[in-house]
């Protein structure tokens, strides 16, 4: 019975040790072969004095060797820690000081920099080297790491024995992973989901989108964002592929859809920015997708106008609208009927092993079509809570207000929604301020805070701007102390070294003081206004 | 696309568009000043974000109408690759351009 997450691998392996598992680029690799060498690393990691319940960072983008690096982390029973390898390196040391990793599973490209954080991240210990150059081994040794920094060369990973590591003592309640996500006070949340949370959804989600040996399954998400944990593990339940194609993929959608056809793709699963690209700049009908028969979207709102453009140049495909914050896996879908897209598409209905119900600003059950409240989830799929914030995670995990008998927890989602007529839930805005931006959660204060590291700032306020491709865009309005002279340049660059690209302001505005309301508040409206 | 107008010197073509990516989009300022040659693919200076802002850039600048075949990691590899792919004009993107853009 596969009650951790590695189970899906060492049952596929079993069943079908033959078939793909991981196809990136011109490199495959079957499940025997995934499997046999995830055991290589986790007996590496074991070695390393990784201990049941650790942190492993994992610093390279979606591959072959990060997914094997990923299994393995699982099979020495630790918890693996995406971190984004576009990120900034001061953010990066704040996420691996905060979870505690001592031990980061890197590429050969990322080793380097792996290995340059040491100086900011006391506790890491070791830099382990998965892939890339497979049958190259030896190839690009590092330069000398700092002292007391191990690390481990791809040879002598794969000079350990392949076979099942035995003796992890992992539980279903022990943590997988943590994503990191933005946080409003300017710290970044890490949102822990267990290995039970994320088979609830995965077991769900396979099911749903009816998963089957022969598909190939194809997200752009990179590993940090939650969307990556359905192609890597839903697609390793039913023995099929995972295609990998590279991060910056669908910047030349041209380029993707091509790949998509020669990929065969079956299963496409991304934001609704990235479907929007590739039915405006994909030439679509130039290209032969007819395998490509489930498309899934989540993240973000699908602008109607594109997603019947879609659904118009690919009308063979299901087209499936997931809802859920990470804190939730996914909690609600929707199947957009083949007719073509509702006005707004609703996110639908509860997922299997997920219930979802809204409460009314009063606190009542929203029970009538049309009534608004705020969205709140339980059931297994729920996370842990925050890395290290107790008192963030008690804002959002509450106890369920409608269960009287028993303790049973739910999450406040934060989102506004409506029911209609036919009991889908409808999305309609947020209670706070939260963005999405190409999908990625950014919160405002997030940025605000960054911005207010920079001496001359005197006050900032960060708007989103609504945009039909990306979701939103970023303003910042600035006040400054004086007469620093600082230039808008100085302000992006502020932020370039503090913040991943997404959440850096797209636009720039200095202003002398920041409109109030009558309470002293920011008048966030007004500002919003005068554009 | 559209011919762009001789009248755009060789220089001030390259230095219009390193002037914009510099200003822009460039995060890592051992990359500046920014050469003409290097990678902007490799080095993360364009992403999917700003990349669709350079296009949209061109597009109002020069007035001209990037077609979806042509939003290739070719013509945006640097700022010289930028500059070779607005001169060349329609000639090779016509054939595939039509109903689209």
């Amino acid at each position: 019975m596969a009650y951790l997450l590695q189970h899906l691998l060492t049952d596929s392996a079993a069943r079908r040790p033959d078939r793909p598992a991981v196809a990136a680029g011109d490199r495959s690799l079957t499940y025997s072969e995934l499997d046999g060498l995830s055991n290589q690393v986790a007996r590496v990691l074991i070695a390393q004095g990784v201990a049941p319940g650790d942190r492993v960072g994992v610093l390279a983008p979606k591959s072959a060797a990060s997914v094997v690096g990923i299994f393995g982390a699982l099979k020495a029973g630790a918890c693996y820690v995406p971190l984004d390898p576009s990120a900034p390196a001061g953010r990066l040391s704040t996420i691996m000081r905060d979870s505690g990793i001592a031990v980061v599973l890197a590429d050969l490209e990322k080793a380097p920099g792996a290995a340059a954080l040491a100086g900011s991240v006391p506790q890491l210990r070791s830099v382990i080297v998965v892939g890339p150059h497979w049958g190259h081994e030896g190839e690009g040794a590092a330069a000398a790491p700092p002292p007391g920094l191990a690390v481990v060369p791809w040879d002598a990973v794969l000079a350990e024995p392949g076979g099942a590591v035995t003796g992890n003592p992992a539980i279903e309640t022990d943590l997988a992973y943590i994503l990191y996500t933005s946080g409003s006070t300017g710290i970044p949340k890490g949102v822990m989901i267990s290995h039970r949370s994320s088979l609830t959804f995965v077991a769900w989600a396979a099911a749903y989108a009816g998963l089957g040996e022969q598909d190939r399954v194809c997200s752009p998400a990179p590993l940090h964002f939650d969307l990556s944990i359905f192609d890597i593990f839903a697609t390793c339940r039913a023995a099929a592929c995972m295609v990998v194609v590279p991060e910056r993929a669908p910047m030349f959608p041209v380029r993707l859809v091509e790949q998509m056809e020669k990929e065969r793709i079956s299963v496409w699963y991304s934001v609704p920015s990235v479907l929007t690209m590739l039915v405006t700049y994909g030439n679509l009908a130039g290209f032969d997708l007819s395998r490509l028969r489930t498309v899934i979207f989540a993240g973000e709102v699908f602008p109607v106008k594109h997603l019947g453009g879609l659904m118009a140049a690919l009308p063979h495909a299901r087209y499936l609208n997931w809802y859920g914050p990470t804190e939730t896996n996914v909690c609600t879908a929707f199947e957009v009927p083949g007719g073509g897209p509702p006005d707004p598409v609703p996110i639908g209905k509860a997922c299997a092993n997920t219930d979802v119900f809204a409460v009314a600003s009063d606190g009542r059950r929203v029970s009538r079509p049309g009534e608004v409240g705020e969205l709140y989830v339980r059931g297994p799929s729920l996370m842990q809570g925050y890395w290290g914030q107790p008192g963030k995670t008690q804002e959002v995990l509450v106890p369920n207000p409608f269960q009287a008998a028993y303790h049973e927890t739910a999450y406040r989602t934060g989102d506004l929604v409506t029911q209609d007529v036919d009991g889908n839930y409808v999305y309609l805005g947020r209670q706070d301020g939260m963005v999405k931006t190409r999908g990625y959660r950014v919160e405002l204060g997030e940025v605000e805070a960054a911005l207010y590291g920079h001496p001359a700032i005197h006050e900032a306020v960060v708007l989103p701007i609504p945009d039909e491709l990306l979701g939103s865009r970023l303003r910042a309005v600035i006040c400054v102390d004086g007469p620093s002279g600082l230039t808008r340049e100085e302000v992006l660059d502020h932020c370039r070294r503090r913040l991943p690209g997404y959440m850096v302001p797209d636009v720039v505005e200095f202003c002398e003081t920041l409109p109030r309301t009558s309470n002293g508040k920011v008048d966030r409206a007004r500002l919003a206004g005068a554009r | 696309m559209e011919e762009l107008q001789d009248t755009m010197e060789v220089t001030q073509l390259e230095a219009v568009i390193n002037d914009y990516i510099s200003r822009e989009f460039v995060q890592d300022a051992t990359l500046l000043p920014l050469a003409n040659t290097t990678p902007l693919l490799e080095t993360g200076v364009l992403d999917s974000l700003s990349l669709l802002r350079l296009v949209l850039f061109v597009q109002e600048r020069f007035g001209i109408v990037v077609d979806d075949v042509d939003l290739v990691p070719e013509h945006f590899a640097s700022v010289d690759a930028i500059c070779a792919y607005l001169r060349s004009g329609t000639g090779g993107t016509a054939a595939h351009g039509e109903g689209h853009g």
